[in-house]
């Protein structure tokens, strides 16, 4: 299946090991990535909130760009970019009052028609039932050997269900699926659907650091040896705040929490596939990843 | 004793069971299952009536209307707060499921299913839900608004203050002082309205600390309210008012404004610039051990040729273009809702076409 490949900001900086990984994996699971270049970041939450007209239209012209590949799908691996991108698919494909006057400016800025035709779909969900999800059994043959992994969902594929609707807001299973066809062990805990904390981690650092304590508290107390997020900012917030949460910890002289490794959805499928160091990227994290592959090797 | 709770009702019955966490005043917690007989149209307020009626007089919970208006019994059904008239049983029952009933989050409880509504209506009142026009004295001369006008708060004026929204709000976990998403909604009901005059006033209060930029986005209002009135929504409306306005002194407008100029200037993100850009010079200054760590590992993209997507000119003219029409601020969320609820409305009578107990 060909699609339209949105990377995305993180994955295209910060986040490199995504893309990578992500790369890597696609073929194997029978996906063909037309990568888009000629676009823009989705603004986050963010130009949506500071300036939501122009927030519209740079995820229109983001459609507009997919379109022109000629495929059906574009797809993400940021839940933050799903959100973004199906929230404006939707405004554009229900009002075509909103949908012409979006397309005239398109079209006076030089950038081809926005026509509707196009689904919005993260990774995970191209993977996690149907002929993906049987395709992952295949691709999945070395095996987590009984890995424990503790999901974590992040909001924004989840939330609000009216735009996302891949599965039940509160009792999602696509992540637990996966991870038990790559030979994993998925443990259950509930902050697996809140907020890591990230959207507001730069302007209010205690009360996302509040947030971001409860997965990861829950995940250690579950008995989880790794975390996995389809969300690299939920990535970023997990494995590089930690140091920090723990610092925060050691102040109100609390406990320190263990490490705890977080990978990206490619990286876990990733090690069950055999991709190679140089795909996966592991010594981009800042909490090691070492002791899960030890554990892998033993 | 109200209708559900009489001895025989007209039509078939169900037999329904529920766990329902029982609270004493001292905080003493227990878990109770309780089994009744209730006709099949029995919603979770007409079931909890049954076993108060017959079963346990002492069972504590809030009610008034019966009818989805008064917003008096919020709760939790299986950790998710709804509003127990809303709640039809019979599909949970044909499901085999027992529901575990408890308080809502993020409020005191008084007794088993009643929470102190006392820190939610002062969070009401602080952001002054009144209208002030701006003149003591009205004169005789008819003010009309239009429909287009009225349309910015629609939704918000749909809010009936359950508190299901406030339940499970993330932000309010950590930050018990954040005032939340019912009372921002309220805010914008009143930011939004165009016989206010007290727009600049009102959104300089509501950017505090514990406002608008202490939300995290994870939308779990907009999921939980059932009223539709999306409080996330507004709050991002309260947001884009406040930009439009030059309110933008914290630093959860100063981080959204950098996305802004990102996005119109290298197309992806300027990542190594967010820190200075949202918490200044001495702020960034401060995180610089933090930063030199996230940076060995490659997390900080080195300054030097930003990163610059192709054909960003594109982008800058939509910016130049769009900022000419006119739909800053609020207006360009309101523009799009007008789609977003033929969706929802397209999911409710998805969710009526499926047989029960498989919706």
């Amino acid at each position: 299946m060909k699609v339209a490949y949105y990377k995305g900001c993180l994955a295209s900086l910060s986040a490199k090991e995504l893309d990578s990984s992500t790369q890597a994996l696609a073929p194997k699971l029978g996906i063909e990535l037309d990568e888009l270049d000629a676009v823009t970041c989705c603004g986050a939450g963010d130009i949506h909130e500071a300036e939501p007209d122009y927030y519209l239209h740079l995820n229109a012209r983001i459609l507009a760009y997919a379109e022109q590949t000629g495929a059906e799908t574009l797809m993400t691996i940021c839940n933050v970019c799903t959100l973004n991108l199906r929230q404006a698919d939707f405004q554009l494909k229900k009002d075509d009052e909103l949908r012409a006057r979006v397309n005239t400016n398109l079209e006076t800025v030089g950038v081809p028609q926005y026509n509707g035709t196009i689904e919005v779909k993260h990774l995970l969900w191209l993977i996690a039932d149907g002929d993906g999800y049987e395709q992952l059994k295949q691709v999945a043959h070395k095996g987590l050997k009984g890995l424990k992994v503790a999901p974590f969902y992040g909001c924004q594929i989840l939330r609000p269900s009216k735009l996302l609707g891949f599965e039940d807001p509160d009792r999602p299973w696509s992540l637990e699926a996966i991870i038990q066809a790559c030979g994993g062990d998925p443990v259950d805990y509930p902050a697996k659907i809140k907020c890591c904390g990230f959207p507001i981690i730069q302007a209010r650092e205690e009360t996302a650091l509040g947030e971001l304590v409860q997965p990861l508290e829950q995940a250690i107390e579950a008995g989880a040896d790794v975390m996995v997020t389809p969300c690299p900012l939920c990535h970023l917030s997990l494995d590089a705040w930690q140091s920090k949460l723990n610092a925060d910890r050691k102040k109100r002289g609390r406990a320190e929490l263990p490490p705890m490794p977080i990978l990206h959805l490619s990286q876990l499928i990733g090690v069950a596939a055999g991709l190679s160091d140089s795909e996966l990227k592991f010594k981009r994290h800042v909490v090691p990843v070492t002791p899960v592959i030890e554990k892998l090797q033993v | 004793m109200t209708e559900a709770a009489t001895h025989t009702w007209e039509g078939p019955t169900m037999q329904v069971a529920l766990k329902i966490w029982r609270v004493t005043g001292d905080g003493e917690r227990a878990l109770e299952t309780y089994e009744v007989e209730a006709p099949e149209w029995a919603c979770l307020l007409d079931v909890l009536d049954i076993i108060k009626d017959r079963q346990d007089g002492s069972l504590a919970y809030r009610k008034s209307c019966r009818m989805m208006i008064c917003g008096s019994c919020g709760m939790r059904m299986d950790g998710r707060a709804v509003l127990a008239c809303k709640e039809r049983m019979k599909p949970i029952v044909d499901a085999g499921h027992v529901p575990v009933i408890s308080a809502m989050g993020n409020l005191p409880i008084v007794k088993d299913l009643v929470v102190s509504m006392d820190p939610f209506w002062s969070k009401i009142r602080a952001v002054k839900p009144w209208l002030d026009p701006g003149y003591d004295e009205a004169d005789e001369r008819e003010r009309v608004r239009s429909q287009q006008e009225m349309n910015v708060i629609a939704k918000e004026s749909l809010c009936i203050m359950c508190g299901c929204c406030v339940s499970e709000c993330n932000s309010m976990e950590s930050d018990t002082e954040f005032l939340g998403p019912a009372a921002l909604a309220k805010g914008m009901r009143f930011v939004g309205d165009p016989r206010d005059q007290a727009d600049v006033e009102r959104l300089n209060d509501l950017n505090g600390e514990h406002g608008i930029w202490d939300c995290t986005r994870c939308y779990m209002c907009n999921e939980r309210c059932p009223k539709g009135v999306d409080p996330r929504d507004a709050i991002a409306k309260l947001g884009a008012e406040s930009i439009k306005q030059g309110i933008d002194h914290d630093m959860g407008a100063k981080h959204a404004k950098w996305f802004v100029t990102s996005a119109k200037t290298t197309g992806w993100l300027r990542e190594t610039d967010l820190v200075p850009k949202t918490q200044g010079i001495i702020g960034a200054l401060k995180e610089t051990k933090f930063a030199l760590k996230l940076a060995r590992r490659g997390k900080v993209p080195p300054p030097g040729p930003i990163h610059v997507a192709a054909e960003v000119d594109e982008a800058r003219a939509l910016y130049d273009l769009v900022k000419q029409q006119g739909r800053d601020g609020a207006l360009g969320i309101v523009q799009g809702e007008k789609a977003l609820q033929r969706l929802e409305f397209e999911h409710t009578v998805h969710k009526k076409d499926q047989p029960e107990g498989q919706q």
